[in-house]
C-alpha cells in the first residue's frame, strides 16, 4: 500500500503534535477533577445553578461522576473539537489539498488508480485517528487512578472507539467534499459543517422531548448518546457512524473517478 | 512504424473556454516530438489528456494503442510524465521521494530504484535534504528522474527544461537521446523555440488550441526570425548599409560615436548574415531568439517552407 505509507510518512510529525496536544488538554481537564472534590463535592449544587438548557447541551448533568466528568469536559467538548480539527485537516489534505497544490496530478499520472488513491488515503486517515485513539485511551487509563476517576478498562475502549469513529466520519465528509468538488474550501466547509451540525443537533436534541429527533440524526449522539464511558459499548451507535462514513467514502469514489483533476 | 499517440478531433472545453479545438495529432513511434506554443495555447491541456488527468469534451485519444481512461494504471505505467508545474512533498527528502516513486512503479523495483539513484547522481541532486529546501532547478531534476526512472515507452514532458541551468539542459538532451535510442518516444513541450529545436525531430506549433503549423525541425529553423544587434567599429555607415542590404532587408543602420550599429529582425539561416558582418570589425554581436509569439506569427504569415 504505497500511497498509504507515503501519506502516513508525510504526516508523521503532524500526528505526533496532535497526540501531544490532545493528551495535554485531557490531562489539564482531568487533573481538576480531584480538586473539585469529585462525587462528594458541591459540584452537583454548582451545576444546578447553571441554566438547565446549557447543562444538558454540554452534558454536565453527569459531571459529578468520573466517567461523566471525563465525557463532558474532554470527549464531548475539547477532545471532540480538536479531533474534528485534525480530521477535517487530514480529510481536506487527502484529495482537495493535494489537488490544489498540484501534487495529486503527478501521483495520478503514475500507475495509481483514483480508486486506489482514495481507498489508501481513507485507510491512512483511519490509521492516524486510531493511533490518536490508542494514545488517548492509554493516557486516560493512566490518569484514571491518580485523578480518582474510577473508570473501567472496557469503557475506556468503548469511548475511544466512539471518538475514533466519530472523527473518522467527519474526516470522510471533508474527503468527500474534496473528491466531489476538488476545492479545499468545499472540503473544509463540508467537513467542519458536519462536525458542527452534529454537535449542535446533539445539544438541541437534549433540550426537550420534542427535539429528540435531532439527537436521532446527530452523529455526535450516535457516538456518545449511550454514555460509553459510563455504560460501555453501544454497537448500534457505532454501526450508524460506520454506515455514514461508508456513504461518504462511496460518494467520494464515485465522483472522483469521473471528473477532471483541477489544477 | 506505428503511431504512439493519435488524437482525432480532440476538443477540450473548460466551461466557455475552448482549450483545445478539434485537434488532430499523430506522434510516430521512436521520434522526439515537440509542441511549441505560447502560454495558454493548450500544450498542458493536451498532455494532461494523454495521462487521463483530464477527460476530453469530445474527440478521441489513443495512447500506445489504448484510450487513456480504459488503459488506466497499466497504461500509465508505460508512460513517464513530467507535469508543467512540478510539486513535491515539502517535508520528505529527495531520497524518500525516489523510494515512493519506486514503490508505485511497475516492473522490477530493485532495478528501477537503482536506475533512479544513478540518475540522481548524474544530475547531482542533493537527495538527503528535505524537498522544501531544494532549489527550483533541483526539484525539476527530481521531476526528470521520476519520469525517466522506469524506462517508459512514452515520455510526456511539459516544459522539461524550465528552471534548469545550461549544463543540466545538456544532460537533459542526452537523457532524451538515450531514451530515444532505447526505443522510447518522447513528447515534449516548450514555449522556447530553440529548446525544441535542440531536442526534437518533429514539431507542431500550437496556438489557441489549434495546430498552426506542423514541420520538421529544419523547416522551423529556416523560418525562424531572430533579433539582431551588432556594433561595428572601423566602418562607415554607407558601406555597412549596402553590404547588409544584400543579406537582409529592412535592417536599421545608425552611427553612434565612432561605431556603426546594425539592428533589426532577420529570418532564416544566420550564415550569410554573420559572413557579411565579419567583413567589419565586430565589437559586439547579439543574435537573440524573439519570444515565441513573434516567431509563430512570422511562421504563420511567412512563406511556407516544407
Amino acid at each position: 500500500m504505497p500511497i498509504l505509507i507515503q501519506f502516513l510518512r508525510a504526516g508523521a510529525r503532524n500526528l505526533l503534535i496532535w497526540a501531544v496536544a490532545l493528551v495535554a488538554v485531557m490531562a489539564m481537564y482531568l487533573s481538576f477533577y480531584p480538586s473539585l472534590g469529585g462525587a462528594a463535592s458541591g459540584m452537583t449544587e454548582l451545576v444546578d445553578q447553571l441554566p438547565e438548557g446549557m447543562v444538558k447541551a454540554i452534558g454536565y448533568d453527569q459531571i459529578a461522576t468520573g466517567a461523566g466528568y471525563a465525557q463532558s469536559t474532554f470527549f464531548g467538548l475539547l477532545g471532540f473539537f480538536l479531533g474534528t480539527a485534525a480530521a477535517v485537516a487530514w480529510g481536506t489534505r487527502a484529495v482537495a489539498g493535494d489537488e490544489e497544490s498540484g501534487m495529486l496530478e503527478l501521483t495520478l499520472a503514475h500507475p495509481v488508480s483514483r480508486l486506489q488513491l482514495v481507498t489508501e488515503r481513507t485507510l491512512a486517515i483511519l490509521t492516524r485517528l486510531t493511533v490518536l485513539g490508542v494514545v488517548l485511551g492509554l493516557a486516560l487509563a493512566a490518569m484514571s487512578g491518580p485523578f480518582d476517576l474510577g473508570l473501567e478498562g472496557s469503557h475506556i475502549v468503548a469511548v475511544v472507539a466512539a471518538w475514533v469513529l466519530l472523527t473518522f466520519t467527519i474526516a470522510m465528509a471533508a474527503l468527500m467534499g474534496g473528491a466531489v468538488f476538488g476545492s479545499r474550501v468545499a472540503a473544509l466547509g463540508i467537513g467542519a459543517g458536519v462536525g458542527v451540525v452534529a454537535f449542535l443537533l446533539n445539544a438541541l436534541g437534549a433540550q426537550s422531548e420534542e427535539n429528540a429527533w435531532m439527537s436521532d440524526i446527530s452523529p455526535f449522539s450516535w457516538a456518545y448518546g449511550e454514555r460509553p464511558l459510563a455504560q460501555g459499548w453501544d454497537g448500534g451507535g457505532l454501526g450508524l457512524l460506520a454506515a455514514l462514513a461508508a456513504v461518504f467514502v462511496a460518494t467520494a469514489l464515485l465522483a472522483f473517478a469521473r471528473r477532471d483533476l483541477r489544477s | 512504424m506505428t503511431d504512439v499517440v493519435v488524437t482525432t478531433g480532440l476538443t477540450k472545453r473548460y466551461g466557455s473556454v475552448l482549450a483545445l479545438d478539434s485537434l488532430d495529432l499523430t506522434i510516430p513511434q521512436g521520434t522526439v516530438f515537440g509542441v511549441i506554443g505560447p502560454n495558454g495555447a493548450g500544450k498542458t491541456t493536451l498532455m494532461r489528456l494523454l495521462v487521463d488527468v483530464l477527460r476530453p469534451t469530445s474527440g478521441s485519444i489513443t495512447v500506445l494503442g489504448m484510450e487513456p481512461r480504459a488503459g488506466g494504471k497499466d497504461l500509465r505505467g508505460r508512460i513517464g510524465y513530467l507535469p508543467g508545474e512540478f510539486h513535491v512533498e515539502p517535508g520528505l527528502s529527495g531520497r524518500a521521494h525516489l523510494k515512493f516513486w519506486t514503490s508505485i512503479s511497475p516492473g522490477d523495483r530493485t532495478q528501477v530504484h537503482r536506475r533512479a539513484e544513478a540518475m540522481a547522481e548524474r544530475l547531482d541532486i542533493p537527495l538527503d535534504r528535505p524537498a522544501r529546501k531544494l532549489s527550483k532547478g533541483n526539484k525539476q531534476k527530481l521531476g526528470l528522474v521520476q519520469a525517466f526512472m522506469h524506462r517508459p515507452e512514452l515520455l510526456i514532458l511539459d516544459e522539461p527544461t524550465s528552471g534548469l541551468d545550461p549544463l543540466v539542459q545538456q544532460t537533459f538532451l542526452e537523457l532524451v537521446s538515450e531514451a530515444r535510442d532505447g526505443g522510447a518516444t518522447v513528447f515534449l513541450s516548450s514555449h522556447v523555440l530553440s529548446e525544441v529545436e535542440q531536442a526534437a525531430d518533429l514539431a507542431v506549433v500550437l496556438r489557441s488550441g489549434s495546430i498552426v503549423r506542423e514541420a520538421s525541425i529544419e523547416g522551423l529553423h529556416t523560418t525562424a526570425v531572430r533579433h539582431l544587434r551588432a556594433r561595428l567599429s572601423d566602418a562607415d555607415a554607407a558601406t555597412v548599409d549596402r553590404r547588409m542590404a544584400d543579406v537582409a532587408a529592412g535592417l536599421d543602420v545608425s552611427v553612434e560615436g565612432e561605431d556603426v550599429l546594425v539592428s533589426g529582425l532577420v529570418q532564416g539561416h544566420a550564415d550569410d548574415l554573420v559572413k557579411a558582418l565579419a567583413r567589419f570589425t565586430v565589437a559586439d554581436l547579439v543574435l537573440a531568439e524573439p519570444d515565441l509569439e513573434e516567431s509563430v506569427l512570422a511562421m504563420y504569415s511567412g512563406k511556407d517552407v516544407p
